[in-house]
């Protein structure tokens, strides 16, 4: 049993995942900023080391009430907000020295991957991360996943999270704005920036942002926003699979939900002849079952570190991470 | 010009466009028609594809001029979203440079480093420039193609994409020595584009790769 302990940024999460790959329990507390305002890193913190407690003994505990000794403890050791990453190193160091089990440092957007690909079941695909830390175009080449392309400057999660916020709109901003999209029809011409393989969004926050203080129907600015934001990572997506040929696309993290962004990938998927995975719902945001997923299987390769070198890495890019795990079984 | 009734056969599918060959009086033409997206909204994506078209064609004759190796323009099909142009003999550099000895590949990576180095002189940038994208002729003289993200641009930050989008199709589609490759094309891109120009795009570039989220500052 592979424990696994999420604190990146928002959410505090621990779950088991046994030696087969199921996910035995996933217990999840999100802290929620309140409208209008953005997550502030020490407010976050302090909910995640208020909740740690409570969730990891509930991720632990079975069904008759006994508590499990899990065998692996894996923490999220980056990327993300230093005061949230560190409630959970701390809380994975202690169990670690405590149970005298092996700690694991897990990278949270690998995690994302490696979930989805688990439930999903993709075997090598051309992965699609889509979150508030991540907008990237991966494939596995080698030992690591290479970002074919990306965003250049904000993440489609901050794109529609910061909208939402300037909108007066509830978090999480993207479901918000796809419920206020669903009203609108009329298209509005926003910047619609792809440099190649790439995307750039700031453009489009600005445009979408000024419309919003000139009066504009927010339905349709909603609908616009969306349409414009997922259509160029669509067209970046269908440049990277014509050029890198997989025939597999994966999308996971927190804008996975997103139904229409689905429907987009989906169609491009199709479209060239790849098979389509996208992640669950349930486990596109972020949790504790993904870290403990991914644990597992760097574990099994190999990785482990030791409690006085367990450090956080805030700023930790995807490409540095090596994943041998991939293709998987 | 009416391309949709030409005698045409399938040749190559892209990411945007279909590519077919037909004869227009001398010429063996290749057609480039961009095709409907049905994940995009109909509005938007009727004048992506319009635009595109109209801005690929002129900027593929403007490139000609400057003496870039690229096909000529033969003519635009509006209403169709598609443009007709000569046909090129060749391999596609992703798929000849894995069979290259080192030497022959860094000579080609020179050689296309020379052709950008000609377009960005031209005030042109590529904006999709990958070896998926270069045209290797029997001779071994490299053409560039599909300028369907090209713009009219002197911005460093352009034409620093245009080398950092190279680089990483380098990284990620060959298993040749990335740096060793693009350390020839930029003494090819040098020689056209002159010293000057060749710093300071080249540290764009470098700097373009690093500005990606996470990444390390080292």
């Amino acid at each position: 049993m592979c424990l696994g302990i999420e604190s990146t940024a928002h959410t505090f999460g621990a779950s088991l995942v046994d030696s087969q790959d199921r996910i035995v329990t996933n217990v999840n507390s999100t802290y929620r900023p309140p409208v209008g305002v953005g997550i502030h890193p020490r407010k976050a913190s302090e909910h995640l080391a208020s909740v740690a407690d409570e969730i990891v003994r509930t991720a632990l505990s079975t069904k008759d009430d006994s508590s499990v000794d899990p065998d692996v403890i894996a923490y999220a050791a980056g990327p993300g907000l230093g005061p949230c990453l560190r409630i959970g190193a701390t809380v994975g160091r202690a169990l670690s020295s405590f149970l005298k089990k092996p700690l694991v440092p897990v990278h949270h957007g690998v995690a994302h991957l490696d979930i989805a690909m688990s439930i999903a079941k993709a075997r090598d695909p051309l992965a699609v991360l889509v979150s508030g830390g991540h907008t990237s175009i991966l494939v596995h080449v080698g030992k690591r996943w290479r970002v074919y392309g990306e965003t250049q400057d904000i993440t489609l999660g901050n794109l529609l999270d910061m909208f939402a916020r300037d909108a007066k709109l509830p978090s999480p901003g993207g479901l918000s704005v796809s419920k206020e999209a669903a009203k609108g029809e009329n298209m509005i011409k926003l910047p619609y920036t792809v440099k190649g393989n790439d995307v750039a969004y700031s453009g489009l926050l600005t445009a979408a942002t000024s419309a919003l203080r000139r009066r504009g129907n927010l339905a349709d600015i909603c609908f616009s926003l969306q349409e414009t934001a997922f259509a160029m990572l669509a067209e970046a997506v269908e440049r990277s699979l014509v050029q890198t040929r997989r025939s597999e696309v994966l999308v996971a993290g927190g804008v996975a939900a997103s139904s229409r962004l689905k429907e987009m990938i989906g169609s491009v998927a199709e479209d060239h002849g790849a098979s389509f995975h996208p992640v669950p719902v349930e486990y596109s945001g972020d949790c504790g079952a993904q870290i403990a997923c991914s644990g597992r299987l760097a574990y099994e390769s190999g990785v482990t570190v030791s409690t006085s070198d367990s450090l956080v890495i805030p700023r930790w890019r995807m490409d540095e991470v090596d994943v041998p795990w991939i293709p998987r079984n | 010009m009416d391309t949709s009734k030409l005698a045409s056969t399938p040749l190559h599918r892209g990411a945007e466009a279909d590519l077919s060959l037909a004869t227009i009086g001398p010429w063996k033409v290749v057609i480039k028609r961009r095709v409907k997206k049905e994940y995009r909204n109909p509005s938007l994506d009727k004048q992506i594809r319009h635009d595109r078209t109209i801005s690929e064609a002129s900027i593929i004759h403007e490139a000609k001029t400057s003496g870039t190796r690229v096909p000529s323009i033969v003519g635009i099909d509006v209403e169709n979203d598609a443009i007709a142009m000569t046909h090129l003999d060749g391999t596609v550099a992703r798929e000849c440079l894995d069979e290259m000895g080192i030497n022959e590949a860094r000579k080609l990576l020179r050689s296309i480093g020379e052709q950008i180095g000609l377009l960005h002189t031209a005030g042109i940038v590529h904006g999709d420039l990958t070896t998926s994208n270069v045209i290797v002729s029997p001779s071994g003289a490299p053409f560039i193609v599909d300028f369907g993200m090209s713009r009219r641009s002197i911005e460093p930050e352009d034409r620093g994409v245009d080398l950092h989008l190279l680089q990483r199709s380098m990284v990620a589609s060959h298993n040749k020595d990335a740096s060793s490759m693009m350390n020839a094309m930029i003494r090819g891109y040098e020689q056209a584009a002159g010293k000057k120009v060749a710093n300071s795009t080249w540290g764009k570039a470098r700097e373009i790769a690093r500005r990606g989220r996470y990444f390390a500052i080292r």
